[in-house]
């Protein structure tokens, strides 16, 4: 599949840096857990490993990617890990490299991964791409920080319940953004965002959160439910394209590297002054919001999700927040199985 | 519970020394320090710490820290049979049943108060995910200062110098915390203990190799990775010791661990934490001993005195389960050669994504030197899910498959 942005770089996380591939040369293209291949990884994988990873490494075994100039895999947790293992043992995969993440912001850790990005660009000029400029890639941030802004205004839209059908379109254009270039993405972004207003369809405003969700169905499911998301954070949305402060010259690596850690992040990361952190953030962010209820979405045996819902339903618990995990498997399968539960949720809240 | 448990533990064990007149078997010796341990953890005296696996335990023991690894709380308590219960409660609190049970026996245990509260806590991103989240709930749990240790996937580039400032980082945090600075002589002390238990080990771990060994399947369970913890003090030497001399006296004297040994086995990862049945029959049915345990390896060098902080980075760098799973399958072919293994046992335990995630790929790298991998389907920790019965079956249906085939060694 060829792109006026240059060949494919596959990635799987959303703390990879986007702007550091495009300043190679190449289209990010993420690679969904969205498929129709049948679950073969058990020859290669534990089934106990997350359905994130299994569904990536099954439309490779399937044949079911595009052309890829190579894969960037982030080392953001075990299954992530193991799916680096996983896709190189399977043979004529595209090439693969696996970037060290730290856990936490301090300098130590933002000095460190400035240099993994700065391994990636050297990777990447091996697959074939542009040798690293610092200019360059200040000016792929620019571009991205372009798309993040109508992204927000969108998200913003969507939120006023002004944007037909918006939840579900929303997630379309994010999975757009992940998987197209940039340019071709802030057209369509820019169209949607010309769209005419629609009328308030209300509904029970509650915040998500939870870490892989592509699926725009799963949200029009939300919507039948009677549940209008208000605000979300989820790894195949909005955490993927946040700003980024492009820094300049010689440092910009460092300063991406700084913004990289320092944004929202994931369940695995955090601050180890503020244990827990995960549990006052997504309250913070629910009351901002004005939601009533939160809903976390994970996949199974996401353990950095898994082991931080306690202290989140804890501190929801106190404040009042009511909370609904759900878990799932990346299909619609599984999160229309949760209908019935999501309904009483909001039947509740109404 | 657990301080009683210890504390009698060790009294047991030292009584039963001084009536043999100091006579005792190496497994002994490991348990009394096993021992000591948990009752200075428990005990409330000192400075403490809890951990993740790949802390510098011998930094920590010259800084007058007592300090250890969670997952050995989830041993201990597993060998005591009261896992369980600790897991019911941590299920009950919203832990998912689908995480390790080494970890969830531990938050268990923290629930209901039978954890004792530490000073301080490090994290480290080594080996999993899950036991980096652990310490942050415990740090949470216990509103007790925090502090990570990132460790990269190999000793490419500046890793080693990143990770050992890091450790220097941890240095001054454990002294603002304790108020206790670091004495450059007592780290050089417990560099020295470090490095003589790295030699006297290498030894045992050769005289181990031996055909037959002088180990039974019981011997060496878990010693790499505890000892681990008693790194930097004097009696990590002596159990090391303890060992060799047994070990060389067992040779010398033609008697192997087990009587008759037939079939060497190379057991992955962690053992079963709770008493089973299942070694024993593998001993006395088919002859059967797991001569070498994974972990029970020294994969670095001995530790530079005048670089203590580099050489404790590189220590925490090269344990197997650290980067890619090439890493991990030449290590576990290196012990299957070494060894001369004709089989290897990997217990998946359920919930540990690291360590059982790819098992196809570490059963392709063994297969493609003639060692068979048993794959089971087992929680080491949790003794409500055991299936005996299951085990037993597949256990002896691979024995009998070992039978039937020449050695890779011939």
């Amino acid at each position: 599949m060829e792109r006026p942005d240059g060949p494919l770089i596959g990635f799987a996380c959303a703390y990879t840096p986007l702007a550091v591939v495009s300043a190679a040369g190449f289209t990010p293209y993420r690679v969904h857990p969205l498929t129709e291949e049948p679950d073969r990884t058990g020859r290669i994988l534990h089934d106990n490993i997350c359905p994130h990873v299994k569904r990536i490494l099954d439309r490779l075994l399937g044949g079911d990617l595009p052309s890829l100039a190579g894969m960037v895999f982030m080392n953001s947790c075990d299954a992530m890990r193991r799916l680096y293992d996983a896709w190189r043992a399977v043979p004529a995969s595209a090439p693969a490299v696996l970037i060290d993440l730290p856990i936490s912001a301090d300098g130590l850790s933002v000095r460190f991964f400035a240099g993994e990005l700065e391994r990636l660009s050297r990777t990447l000029a091996g697959w074939g791409g542009r040798t690293f400029d610092p200019a360059e890639l200040g000016r792929q941030i620019d571009r991205y920080n372009v798309q993040t802004g109508l992204i927000k205004a969108l998200a913003e839209r969507v939120a006023a319940g002004t944007l037909a059908d918006g939840p579900a379109r929303l997630q379309a254009a994010f999975n757009r953004a992940a998987t197209a270039p940039v340019d071709e993405t802030t057209a369509s972004l820019r169209k949607l965002l010309a769209e005419e207003t629609v009328s308030d369809p209300g509904g029970v405003p509650l915040y998500l959160f939870g870490n892989v969700l592509p699926d725009p169905e799963a949200f029009r499911l939300f919507a039948a439910c009677g549940a209008r998301v208000m605000a979300s954070d989820l790894c195949t949305a909005g955490r993927l394209f946040q700003p980024l402060d492009a820094g300049s010259g010689r440092e910009r690596l460092l300063d991406l590297a700084a913004a990289l850690l320092g944004r929202r992040p994931c369940a695995r990361s955090f601050d180890p002054g503020r244990p827990g952190g995960i549990a006052d953030d997504v309250l913070a962010e629910a009351r901002a919001a004005g939601c009533r209820g939160v809903i976390c979405h994970t996949v199974k045996f996401c353990d950095p999700y898994l082991a931080r819902l306690t202290a989140i339903r804890g501190t929801l618990q106190e404040a009042g927040m009511p909370f609904l995990v759900l878990e799932g498997d990346c299909t619609l399968r599984s999160i229309g199985q949760q209908r019935t539960r999501i309904e009483a949720f909001v039947e509740m809240l109404q | 519970m657990m301080l009683e448990f210890f504390q009698e533990m060790e009294r047991s064990i030292e009584s039963s020394i001084r009536e043999s007149r100091g006579v005792a078997s190496p497994r002994k010796r490991y348990t009394l320090e096993v021992a000591r341990l948990g009752r200075r953890l428990y005990s409330g005296e000192g400075k403490m710490a809890w951990c993740g696996v790949v802390a510098p335990f011998d930094l920590l023991t010259a800084m007058g820290v007592t300090s250890c690894f969670v997952e050995f709380v989830g041993a201990m308590v597993a060998s005591t049979g009261a896992a369980g219960a600790f897991i019911e409660t941590a299920d009950q609190a919203g832990f998912s049943s689908d995480a390790c049970s080494f970890h969830r026996s531990v938050l268990g245990a923290a629930m209901q108060n039978t954890m004792p509260v530490p000073d301080l806590l490090i994290g480290t991103s080594n080996p999993c995910s899950g036991g980096l989240a652990v310490i942050e709930n415990l740090a949470r749990h216990f509103s007790r200062p925090l502090t990570l240790l990132h460790i990269p996937q190999d000793q490419s580039g500046g890793n080693v110098a990143y990770l050992a400032d890091q450790l220097r980082g941890l240095a001054r945090f454990v002294t603002d915390h304790t108020g206790q600075p670091l004495d450059p002589e007592r780290l050089r002390q417990a560099i020295a203990n470090t490095n003589r238990v790295h030699a006297v080990g290498s030894e045992v771990y050769a005289l181990a190799r031996h055909c037959p060994s002088p180990a039974t399947s019981k011997d060496l369970a878990n010693f790499g990775i505890v000892m681990a913890l008693f790194l930097g003090s004097d009696g990590s030497v002596e159990v090391a010791e303890a060992y060799r001399d047994a070990f060389r006296e067992r040779i010398a004297a033609g008697k192997g661990g087990i009587p008759g040994e037939k079939v060497r086995l190379l057991w992955i990862q962690n053992r079963i934490q709770f008493r089973h049945p299942l070694e024993k029959m593998l001993e006395e049915l088919y002859g059967a001993a797991i001569v070498i345990d994974e972990l029970n390896d020294f994969n670095w060098d001995p530790i530079d005195p005048d670089e203590p902080f580099e050489g404790m980075a590189k220590r925490a760098i090269a344990i197997p389960f650290n980067g890619t799973i090439e890493t991990r399958v030449e290590h576990l072919k290196k012990l299957a050669r070494q060894y001369r293994v004709h089989g290897a046992v990997n217990p998946c335990n359920w919930g540990c994504r690291q360590g059982t995630g790819a098992r196809g790929l570490i059963e392709a790298g063994l297969g493609s030197i003639g060692v068979p991998v048993l794959n089971l389907e087992v929680d080491c920790v949790d003794d409500r899910k055991f299936t005996e019965g299951q085990l037993r079956t597949r256990l002896e249906a691979f024995l009998e498959m070992l039978d039937g085939r020449p050695s890779p060694w011939q």
